[in-house]
């Protein structure tokens, strides 16, 4: 018996080395089939981020003559971010981003969400509406772009509308005009992205209980009373998650933008993206760039962890 | 409360005719089920009452009032979904007192009637707990307490117990039962399951195909089925048919059943019915109103099958049209493939017409 034992013992023992040493190799194996994309990782994501964190120290350009790993010749150690701190045309530019963004988020997320209601019921022709809809989200920016450069034209078919419902001759120059051009870039932004909103409003809509919704009512609580107790609380997690991804894109407005305006008049419609654009291409400071760019990366990150956590916190609470 | 009138109801679904015709009266403070397989309009008829869904044709009366084109927020009606549609993001609390709140009682009113209910349904400990992390029974009860709160009417239960394990069934159809006397609202309670009804309705109201079958007691429904549906559906197993046609002998009316032979002389009730009706009929006693002897008179069978359920034995005889089921106690023995005689209490038969499927004689001694 007690030799039985023993030796079941040994063999348990066995056994479980033999699994350590299975763990050990499949752990190897694991390693080095990760390997080749970890490689791939390091060089699309990390090598660039370290790269532009070491040009920000510098005052290396392009035309500078040197390669880029040289550019600790022009070593300036933070001048480029304390002339960040005091440059103007930057700040103004991240003030006119977040404008637009405070403007075209929320009107995209009333607009979407409205349709989402009408199409969270059937109507006659529905899919063609669907269709249609979904449509602006499909045309390639720089297009939208050039679309809403001819509509916004002084000669233009939004002058011809605002003419035929006024009675008299409108010639706006919609773009020349700064505060104008801002709100025609805003349109153009609203109306590409509008669909993206409905699209993911209407999926967490859909997927509200109907039998909540049905008991809610039978309890006597009309329309208003069950989209702010029922449907509103049920979609905070996507609601959460469509701002989220409309705030972080909207952030980085640029092609229909540029199209539309180029920045002009002016600086009146420089965004953020379009500013580090023309540093980049016209002025050549890639230095300086490089800080700019670090600096925004670092505030999208915080404003994403940020919008993560409160996404965590509301899944928490409903699960 | 009110009663609930039903008046030549009718739905239709496209072509699809879910409820060909209706007509029930329930009384005030009565317990109705709805009984029948999935597909029979009980859920039709049901969501009809709540408003959920328009009657194509037909009226429906909670007392006098004709409900019609009144919204369903607006009836006065509590409803129990089959899966108690709890509303998950909120607490026990904030389940209990969402009818109160959107009719804008003050915050004192409605925590005393949370309080209330609560304390009636023994919720009181859980008023906090969120309402997602809940086990069955209880989401039954705060489904009831949630609409119990708005003191309807009337009460409709949805197959409230069909997401439960057969165990938990039994307590929660005692449950209910005493929910409902301490109510004392008219309830409707639609099921398949022809135990729940049995054990706490009033009357049932049994439904096939969209139409109504019969109406009645659970005794009356279990002892005369108005017809052949009934008969077959209700009891488990269900009654025992075998074709035949009524032959007179020398010790009165009998029915001939053709292989099987001839049973003993019907009782006089029945045999006056039947009299001058020539064709054929069915011939129905339920497999407990049966005995089951090595020889002697009665109807020949082989035993096919022995069915052990527990407290009894249901012993399968025969095949195809003339199959035979008979429920015994444990104790009395049958032989797989022995021939046996099945000897029916005579004053439980039921005759049926076979064509039509109509019961023939009414009810025999009750």
């Amino acid at each position: 018996m007690n030799v039985a034992t023993a030796s079941e013992d040994a063999m348990a023992m066995l056994a479980a080395e033999g699994r350590a040493v299975a763990r050990d190799e499949a752990a190897r194996l694991g390693f080095r089939l990760a390997l080749p994309a970890q490689i791939l990782v390091l060089f699309i994501a990390v090598f660039p981020l370290l790269m532009q964190l070491y040009i920000s120290l510098t005052d290396w350009s392009p035309l500078s003559g040197l390669g880029w790993w040289n550019a600790w010749e022009l070593w300036n150690s933070f001048a480029n971010y304390t002339d960040l701190a005091a440059d103007k045309r930057f700040w103004s530019a991240l003030w006119r981003t977040f404008v637009v963004m405070i403007v075209c988020v929320p009107v995209e997320f009333l607009l979407g969400l409205g349709l989402a209601m009408l199409f969270a019921d059937d109507f006659p022709g529905k899919r063609l509406f669907y269709s249609i809809l979904l449509m602006p989200m499909m045309v390639v920016p720089a297009v939208a772009g050039y679309m809403f450069f001819m509509l916004f034209q002084s000669g233009g078919p939004m002058n011809d509308i605002l003419s035929a419902l006024t009675g008299s001759r409108v010639a706006i120059a919609w773009l020349s005009d700064p505060t104008l051009a801002l709100a025609a870039v805003m349109m153009a932004d609203i109306w590409q992205w509008t669909p993206l909103m409905f699209l993911i409003l209407l999926a967490g809509l859909v997927g509200v209980p109907e039998d909540q919704m049905k008991a809610a009512t039978l309890l006597g609580a009309n329309a208003w009373q069950r989209f702010t107790t029922i449907v509103l609380p049920k979609m905070k997690t996507i609601i959460i998650i469509a701002l989220a991804i409309r705030v972080i894109e909207n952030f980085k407005i640029f092609d229909t933008l540029y199209i539309m305006t180029g920045g002009g008049p002016g600086v009146a419609t420089e965004t953020i993206s379009v500013y580090i654009y023309k540093l980049t291409t016209q002025d050549l400071i890639w230095g300086y760039v490089a800080a700019i760019a670090l600096a925004i990366l670092l505030v999208l990150s915080i404003a994403t962890v940020f919008a993560m956590k409160r996404m965590a916190a509301a899944r928490e609470a409903r699960a | 409360m009110s009663t609930i009138r039903l008046e030549n109801l009718v739905k239709k679904f496209g072509d699809f005719t879910a409820l060909k015709t209706m007509d029930l009266e329930i009384a005030d403070g009565e317990f109705m089920a709805l009984l029948g397989p999935s597909g029979c309009g009980k859920s039709t008829t049901m969501n009809m009452i709540a408003g959920m869904e328009e009657p194509t044709s037909g009226r429906i009366l909670f007392g006098d009032r004709n409900m019609s084109g009144v919204p369903m927020g607006r009836r006065g009606v509590g409803f129990v979904f089959q899966n108690y549609a709890i509303f998950t993001h909120m607490t026990v609390r904030q389940n209990l007192s969402y009818g109160p709140r959107m009719h804008g009682a003050p915050k004192a009113e409605t925590d005393r009637r949370v309080g209330a209910i609560a304390e009636l349904l023994q919720l009181t400990a859980l008023l906090d707990r969120r309402a997602d992390r809940l086990s069955v029974n209880i989401l039954q009860r705060v489904a009831i307490g949630r609409s119990a709160i708005m003191e309807p009417v009337i009460f409709l239960l949805d197959e409230p117990l069909s997401n439960v394990d057969a165990a938990f069934r039994a307590v929660m159809r005692t449950e209910l039962k005493h929910l409902q006397r301490q109510f004392r609202q008219t309830m409707v309670y639609v099921t398949h399951d022809q135990l729940e009804a049995m054990t706490m309705a009033d009357r049932i109201a049994v439904m096939d195909h969209g139409v109504l079958q019969q109406v009645g007691t659970p005794l009356d429904v279990y002892n005369n089925p108005a017809n052949v549906f009934v008969a077959r559906f209700i009891g488990a197993p269900g009654m025992n048919l075998l074709p035949g046609r009524p032959a007179e002998s020398d010790r009165g009316l009998v029915i001939d059943l053709g292989p099987l032979g001839a049973t003993a002389p019907l009782p006089e009730r029945l045999a006056n019915a039947l009299r001058g009706h020539s064709g054929e009929i069915l011939f129905g006693f339920r497999p407990e109103q049966a005995t089951l002897a090595g020889e002697g008179r009665g109807i020949a069978a082989q035993v096919t099958a022995v069915e052990r359920i527990g407290a009894r034995t249901i012993v399968h005889l025969g095949e195809g049209a003339s199959a035979i089921k008979v429920v015994l106690n444990n104790d009395q023995q049958a032989a797989l493939g022995a021939s046996a005689i099945v000897t029916p209490n005579m004053d439980a038969v039921r005759i049926f017409n076979r064509a039509t499927g109509q019961a023939i004689g009414g009810s025999g001694n009750g």
